[in-house]
């Protein structure tokens, strides 16, 4: 039997500190991946951290909104009153989320004797206590502004870090803008080669670097199965082996992070700054060189009324537009440059994809657990609260919400363009589907002997959920999500193809298909059909990985195999 | 294995009770928002259960063994009644106090598939009751586990293998691992070994015997393979329809049962003994519908020594047979939840579903010979149900056929008559003074 020496109860550190050989290139090539992009990183954590700002803010400002509430019908009294309530169950929401991060715990320090759920209630108590002082100082004192200020400063010196550190894929490590030369050649790209080939140089950059970083995820995960886990196997190894052998799946994974790696490197992959080509174009010049033989400078906005393809005019893909701007996959019949379009389109939709999976899956999630755990009149109200909003139709109510917010400019609609909104309809609208998929499984996990033994000793509920019964209805849900979010790309498509999702100037390709639809009988076809060919493509691809999910992640799936993992053996010998 | 051998190593148990159940009731509610007819698991039983004794539950399959071994160790909530271990109710603990006390009583479950989290660690799993109640540090904890490893006939080293990688017998003894953790004092065992080979139930059942007397555990063993319970346990009681029939000392409860729902269960194992003349007792029907017990003795729809008016003390055995499945049929009927539609039809006297009960009468006593007496009673209750009014069509097979056995009269449930020498009781009428003991009564109508 292989294996590490029989006593092995070091952290993963410490193994990993007594056998570094494995672990000290792979960290390594770890670093010198982080130090090429890092630029690129920071940025998107500070996107992150904006979005973490934006849901902040919406958390703070809902006492205020119920005080207000309460005001306009109880009187100011009532209304102040009615505010610091909320703040106050709010801040103990997230004392209960801290108290439960923490690792230690204070009244444990206190040897208070209480039962023990006294003690949890003590300690959120505590911690919110706590919170509310902290808040308050905040709040009424000038540190709470002059906390706001450094966070700013802070926010904006590393937004300037972030643009200023030269990353290996940026548009000015390999510029592809410039201008011909009088003389024929280039003027201002990488190398002076012409714009076309500067770009496929970068674009290749940016898909060899995400490769690579895949490489080097596979190889962490390779080395600490290898040489680093406590258990010789896992039956985790068992669905990534059928994972692995599932070509299909691999085939939709494959495009996945191509979506991913589009969306994300957007700016990388345009060949023009999404900036100065569809937000701001009037207020960014580029050079050309003129028909007379001189450089002349004109806005984005203003060549982009010569170089539209609407039929009359074409910008076809991989050409040059009269201006020397090359466009990959052409022009849009806006004048805008496709590809441009494409990837930050692909942005639009990740975000709202994952936003509305993420938080509908989590609403699921957390509601099955709930309801197959203590059954019930829990389970009745959800039963009610999902057929409910499943018996709408989902396309009317998310229409019917979204033109409710979008009309009464309703803060939540101005992020992306209603982008947020609707990521937030959708998760409303199919938690009750993916809480139903997943309801069976977690039905029959509850009735586990597992579970009945975890309460014979005690075990708290949320901790048995958590433990004894969350993996098991994960893989479902997995399945399920994957399986939704090319619905929702194709739902956030359709609303903006009328008009109603997401409006200009944020990119979208429901739109794109919608401007590109009149001229597709003209030589200006390639717009709708590219942006179309991309929905069915990632939504194939999406759905190709949520069967590869089911099938990995069912063993039944793997009964006509044969061969049983080593694991499955070398565990016999007693 | 030899019995004798086995006998002699069991640990010497003492009279100390220290369980003491007192008319334990479990009801089941019936599903949905409304309640309903409660499915009635465990229906009023009293017993005691010695310090490091291994008292045996057996019965057929959903008499409510399961139910009631649950129940003790608090995994359901007893309806009524009490549980007191060492003289605390432990149907009354509530948070901390329960949490304290589960740790004294645990359980080992059937299916080693089914009570195992098999996306953790065996160290994992046999460590997560110490984790719950905080037992010492992490490092003596994973010690603590080592050890239990051992002990169950497993290897440390297995600490960080998974479910997956073991046989069912293995798996079972992970499960008496983690059972162990906490040193608890009294375990139930839920069907060890029925799920597992015949060639590793022997290895559990010994390694139980071991664990037994190394840690001075108290056992519940549940089973409905008798020839194990025999070999295990000190005492048995016979459970059915959510009432022990019969309690007692293992050996004498075996080889002279009292009850006669004993007498049947224990004619149904092959014997060994050839010179016995015990003849096989067949039991008609199935057992009734616990939501719907019987009246009187749970057992008297279907059993061999029911009491019997005395004038017909004499009937044909077939004829009995045959009115217990009519009253069985009329009851049914009776329960049976008519559409609105279907009692339209009934009053307007059309067919219902529910079919003519002369199609019935016909099937059950079409070919038997029946005494004028009888014929007359039996058409009388037709006629009532043929009138859909079985109430008193029961009414009539009552007067006319019932006896104490299906609650005429006071008390209607028998009460447990102490039997034999070993403190033996058995939850029949036959015990009380005026009729004759349930074993003669079983040779006579033979
Ligand atoms: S009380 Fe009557 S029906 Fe019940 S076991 Fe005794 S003889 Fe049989």
């Amino acid at each position: 039997m292989s294996g590490g020496p029989i006593e092995d109860d070091r952290t993963l550190v410490e193994r990993v500190a007594d056998r570094p050989g494995p672990a000290l290139p792979w960290l390594g090539a770890g670093l010198v991946l982080l130090a090429l992009e890092f630029g690129r990183f920071l940025g998107w954590a500070l996107s992150l951290g904006a979005g973490l700002r934006f849901a902040f803010d919406g958390i703070v400002a809902i006492p205020g909104w119920v005080g207000g509430n309460v005001a306009d019908t109880a009187g100011s009294l009532a209304g102040f009153l009615a505010q610091d309530l909320t703040a106050l169950v709010v801040l103990f929401v997230v004392a209960s989320v801290l108290v439960r991060l923490a690792p230690w715990r204070i009244v444990d320090r206190l040897e208070l004797g209480w039962s023990r759920k006294r003690e949890a209630y003590a300690e959120r108590l505590a911690v919110t206590a706590v919170l509310a002082a902290v808040a308050s100082a905040l709040a009424f004192t000038p540190a709470g502004s002059i906390l706001r200020f450094e966070l700013e400063v802070a926010a904006w010196l590393l937004e300037s870090v972030a643009a200023s550190i030269p990353t290996l894929t940026s548009p000015e490590t390999i510029p592809n803008q410039g201008h011909r030369t009088p003389g024929g050649g280039w003027e201002g790209t990488f190398l002076g080669l012409s714009p076309a080939v500067a770009w496929a140089i970068r674009t290749a950059v940016v898909f060899a670097y995400a490769l690579a970083c895949l490489v080097w995820a596979w190889s962490g995960y390779d080395r600490y199965r290898r040489h680093y886990r406590q258990a010789d196997w896992t039956p985790r190894d068992d669905t990534v082996r059928r994972l692995r052998n599932h070509y299909w799946g691999l085939f939709g994974l494959t495009i996945v992070i191509g979506f991913v790696v589009l969306a994300l490197w957007a700016p990388a992959i345009s060949p023009v700054p999404a900036e100065a080509n569809i937000y701001q174009p009037y207020e960014h010049e580029f050079e050309y060189l003129g028909e007379d033989g001189e450089v002349a400078s004109i806005t984005h906005g203003a060549a982009n009324i010569n170089t539209r393809s609407d039929g009359q005019h074409t910008v076809a893909p991989l050409s040059y537009d009269q201006y020397d701007r090359f466009a990959p996959l052409g022009t849009t019949p806006r004048g805008q440059d496709l590809l441009t379009n494409l990837a930050f389109g692909a942005r639009t939709s990740l975000i709202i994809g994952l936003t509305a999976i993420g938080l509908g899956a989590f609403i699921a999630v957390v509601l099955s657990l709930l309801t197959a755990y203590y059954k019930g009149v829990a389970d009745v109200l959800t039963v009610v609260a999902s057929d409910t909003i499943i018996s709408i139709p989902a396309f009317l109510l998310v229409m019917l919400i979204s033109v409710i917010f979008s009309e009464g400019n309703h803060p939540l609609a101005d992020p992306l363009d209603g982008g947020l909104l609707l990521a937030l309809v959708f998760a409303f609208v199919f938690w009750p589907g993916m809480w139903r998929a997943i309801r069976g499984p977690s039905l029959q996990v509850a009735e586990q002997e597992w579970v009945d033994a975890a309460k014979s000793y005690g075990q708290r509920p949320t901790t048995t959920m958590r433990k004894h019964m969350s993996p098991y209805i994960a893989g479902y849900i997995m399945i399920y999500a994957s399986l939704l979010l090319g619905s929702v790309i194709i739902f956030t498509a359709a609303l903006t193809f009328l008009g109603l999702g997401i409006s200009p100037p944020t990119p979208e390709w429901g739109r794109l298909i919608d401007q590109g639809q009149p001229y597709i009988a003209t030589s200006s076809w390639h717009v709708a059909t590219i942006s179309g060919l991309m929905i069915v493509l990632v939504v194939t691809a999406f759905n190709a990985l949520g069967d590869a999910l089911r099938d990995a992640i069912d063993p039944e799936a793997d009964v006509g195999e044969g061969e049983e993992t080593g694991g499955a053996t070398t565990g016999g010998g007693v | 294995m030899s019995q004798e051998r086995l006998s002699a190593d069991r640990p010497t148990t003492t009279d100390e009770v220290m369980v003491e159940v007192r008319e334990l009731k479990t009801y089941y509610e019936g599903g949905g928002l409304f309640g309903g007819t409660p499915v009635k698991a465990v229906d009023g039983v009293s017993f005691d259960i010695h310090r490091g004794e291994t008292l045996g539950l057996v019965g057929e399959s959903g008499c409510g063994k399961t139910t009631l071994g649950r129940t003790l160790i608090q995994l359901e909530d007893a309806t009524a009644g009490e549980v007191r271990f060492d003289g605390v109710d432990v149907t009354t603990l509530r948070g901390d106090e329960l949490y304290e006390w589960r740790r004294n009583a645990q359980m080992v479950f059937q299916d080693p598939d089914s009570s195992l989290n098999d996306r953790l660690t065996v160290g994992e799993i046999v460590r997560e009751p110490l984790d719950v109640h905080e037992r010492g540090s992490p490092e003596e904890r994973r010690r603590r586990v080592r050890e239990l490893l051992d002990a169950v006939g497993l290897r440390p080293e297995h600490y960080y293998r998974y479910p997956h990688q073991f046989s069912g017998g293995q798996r079972q003894r992970i499960g008496i691992a983690r059972t162990l953790s906490l040193e608890p004092e009294f375990v139930v065992l839920d069907e060890p070994v029925s799920a597992l080979d015949v060639s590793v139930q022997a290895e559990i059942i010994n390694l139980l015997e071991d664990l037994q007397a190394e840690f001075g555990l108290t056992y519940l063993f549940i089973a409905h393979d008798l020839s194990v319970v025999r070999h295990i346990c000190d005492r048995v009681a016979v459970m059915y329809l959510g009432h022990i029939m019969e309690i007692g000392p293992t050996e004498e409860l075996f080889t002279d049962p009292a009850n006669p729902y004993t007498h049947a269960l224990l004619s149904a194992i092959p014997e060994p003994d050839p010179t016995n003349d015990r003849e096989r007792i067949t039991l008609h029907g199935t057992p009734p519908n616990p939501r719907y017990p019987p009246s009187g003795c749970p057992f008297s729809t279907r059993c061999p020594a029911r009491i019997r008016p005395d004038r017909y003390e004499n009937l044909d055995d077939e004829l009995w047979t045959a009115i217990n499945t009519l009253r069985e049929v009329l009851r049914e009927r009776q329960r049976a939840e008519r559409s609105v539609r279907e009692r339209l039809r009934a009053r307007l006297g059309k067919e219902t579903r529910f079919g003519a009960i002369e199609e019935t009468r016909e099937e059950l006593f079409g070919d038997l010979e029946l005494p004028p007496e009888v014929r007359t009673a039996i058409d009388e209750v037709i006629d009532h149900a043929a009138d859909h009014d079985e109430r008193r069509a029961l009414a009539r097979l009552a007067e006319e056929f019932g006896s104490v056995c299906d609650g005429e009269g006071t008390p209607a449930e028998p009460e447990l008559h102490a039997v034999g020498e070993g403190g033996r009781r058995s939850f029949c009428h036959r015990h009380a003074d005026g009729y004759r003991e349930p074993d003669r009564v079983l040779d006579a109508r033979q």
